[in-house]
């Protein structure tokens, strides 16, 4: 009978500890999104229902352009890391040439230390070549912290990849073109399109390096959102999270969907 | 003659097939590969000389001292190492001890509520970091929403200061590396074999004896993988303390970032705190790596 009790009490506490970390992980960002919609220049309380704060967002010029950046920075550093990416994967998993593990390990170096030391690395290295920060810097930043992400996803994706197809598309006469194009490319099309994903989706959280590499003038949202917390303009922040919660939840959705069309269609 | 290798046609094509997949490889490898020498590895040669340079209140001077070490070791800094390793050690230890039950939990469910279950975790793990560290400061404030609940229910008699202190900034960093702790964990749990779970109670092991004699050995992979996905970035965090905490206790992310940013720069003091940093990393996962390590090879004996 203690036994018993004892595996129910085991699986009760699990529950109870689910139950808390969720609403631990849920309170704020519901609170902030409630507060979005209300009708009060500070938090004290709720003053009503708004839209207010949406419309000052939409006719926020800084904001707009902030936003603009950080998807051009998104968009081109998505498609110049992933591109890289898949290059890198295909070269490390095509032969093995020398130094090819020095290769491999100089790959996850920037994943395991801090981001700041990325950061401080860089912002340093523009001062020594006395480059202008701006956009340019901003963008090679972040490619240099995606690419290492792309080639890993892109890599794990060919190490399950079945090479009696290849010797026998080679046997039946193929072209070397042909077989990358129809057997080993829709393989690792998935790996790619999760590598491109992940570089996008780094790409518009990261605040740190970008802090470090980003000249005046050059605002993505996480600087602009950091800058207006310490300037205390915080109600189209409060509307600026929402929607920008609202589109991660979409990612979120989406790519499922995604990922099931293309496990589905292989 | 037909026994030599060079005499083998055959081995001579095979040599030539071979530097050819060679040059091949290089090809496609030489674009990552530069880009990560170029704007990896050079960035760090140059950090390591202006470690050594006289700093400016702009830029460096470029003239040899070892002024910039000599200060990092005094104790106002150390202080500072000091703080930031014991952030980073109490965020990874509530983050397991939060995340171990969780995934636990989610690990067991049953397959269909798994999935829905893990979206639960992913979508905060996906929400911008600086937007979670910014609905903390609305909930934490000090006329902020937990205060005015507690004023309301007439729990407290005055608003709790919370909002920049260095429990406000331990709350935040276990809320933003929790995800980081839960995901490795599910992944180890999910594939443990409860068989030898039941096995162990069917031949009399009680809960308690089972989990720390079976679950928790057998998912040390999850936990050293959790370990270094938190423990690492929190102690070089900046944004959580800048954002939540105060002053008065700074951490090294901060100092390392005021150094670069504010004038008067000091790019020295900021190179030589960082090469620190990045040996103490290097540290950490050298001891993560032999304890892995040892913990494999007693499994094969």
């Amino acid at each position: 009978m203690k036994h018993c009790s004892l595996g129910r009490f085991f699986k009760g506490m699990n529950l109870t500890v689910f139950t808390l970390v969720m609403v631990f992980l849920y309170i704020p960002i519901l609170i902030l999104i409630i507060f979005s919609f209300n009708d009060a220049k500070i938090i004290t309380g709720w003053k009503g229902f708004t839209f207010k704060y949406y419309i000052l967002l939409l006719e926020n010029k800084t904001i707009l352009e902030a936003f603009r950046n950080t998807m051009l920075i998104a968009g081109l550093s998505t498609l110049i890391s992933t591109i890289l990416g898949v290059l890198g994967a295909l070269g490390l998993e095509y032969h093995k040439f020398n130094g090819r593990k020095l290769f491999s390990a100089l790959i996850y170096v920037p994943l395991v230390i801090p981001d700041i030391l990325m950061g401080v690395s860089l912002a340093l290295l523009f001062n020594f070549t006395r480059v202008n920060t701006g956009m340019l810097t901003v963008l090679i930043a972040h490619i240099t912290f995606c690419v290492s992400y792309t080639i890993i996803v892109i890599r794990s994706r060919l190490e399950g990849f079945d090479y009696s197809l290849v010797e026998a598309a080679m046997d039946l006469g193929a072209k070397p073109a042909t077989i990358f194009w129809k057997i080993k490319f829709p393989l690792i099309m998935p790996g790619i399109i999760a590598a491109a994903l992940l570089a996008f989706t780094l790409s518009i959280d990261d605040f740190i390096i970008t802090f470090f590499t980003s000249g005046r003038g050059f605002d993505t949202l996480p600087i602009y959102v950091e800058g207006a917390i310490r300037r205390g303009t915080i109600t189209t922040i409060n509307s600026l999270s929402t929607i920008m919660i609202g589109l991660t939840l979409l990612l979120v959705v989406t790519t499922k969907r995604i990922r099931k069309i293309v496990i589905s269609s292989l | 003659m037909k026994n030599l290798p060079s005499a083998n046609p055959n081995y001579a094509l095979q040599l030539a097939t071979e530097r050819r997949k060679n040059f091949t490889s290089w090809i496609l490898t030489a674009p990552a590969l530069l880009w990560l020498i170029f704007f990896f590895l050079v960035p760090y040669l140059i950090v390591i000389i202006y470690s050594f340079l006289t700093a400016d209140i702009y830029d460096v001077k470029f003239e040899f001292t070892l002024d910039a070490y000599r200060q990092s070791f005094t104790p106002a800094y150390m202080h500072t190492f000091y703080l930031s390793f014991r952030l980073a050690l109490l965020t990874t230890l509530l983050c397991l001890l939060l995340g171990f039950p969780v995934a636990y939990y989610i690990a067991r469910a049953k397959d269909k509520v798994k999935n829905n279950l893990l979206i639960f975790i992913i979508i905060p793990f996906w929400t911008n970091l600086i937007i979670r560290i910014f609905s903390w400061r609305i909930f934490l404030a000090y006329n902020g929403v937990l205060n005015n609940l507690l004023l309301g229910l007439g729990l407290i008699s005055k608003p709790l200061e919370i909002m920049r202190t260095d429990l406000a900034v331990i709350l935040v960093m276990v809320y933003v590396y929790l995800p980081y702790m839960i995901l490795p964990l599910y992944s180890v749990l999910e594939k443990l074999d409860w068989t030898l779970l039941n096995a162990a109670m069917d031949l009399g092991a009680n809960e308690v004896k089972s989990f720390f004699r079976i679950t928790l050995p057998l998912s040390k992979e999850g936990i050293f993988a959790g370990g270094l996905l938190v423990f690492i970035p929190a102690l070089g965090s900046y944004l959580i303390p800048q954002l939540v905490g105060n002053q008065r206790s700074l951490y090294l992310g901060q100092v390392i970032t005021y150094k670069v940013k504010n004038i008067p720069r000091n790019w020295p003091m900021a190179s030589a705190l960082s090469l620190t940093l990045l040996l103490i990393v290097a540290l950490f996962l050298l001891l993560i790596y032999f304890l892995y390590r040892r913990g494999k090879f007693r499994k094969q004996v």
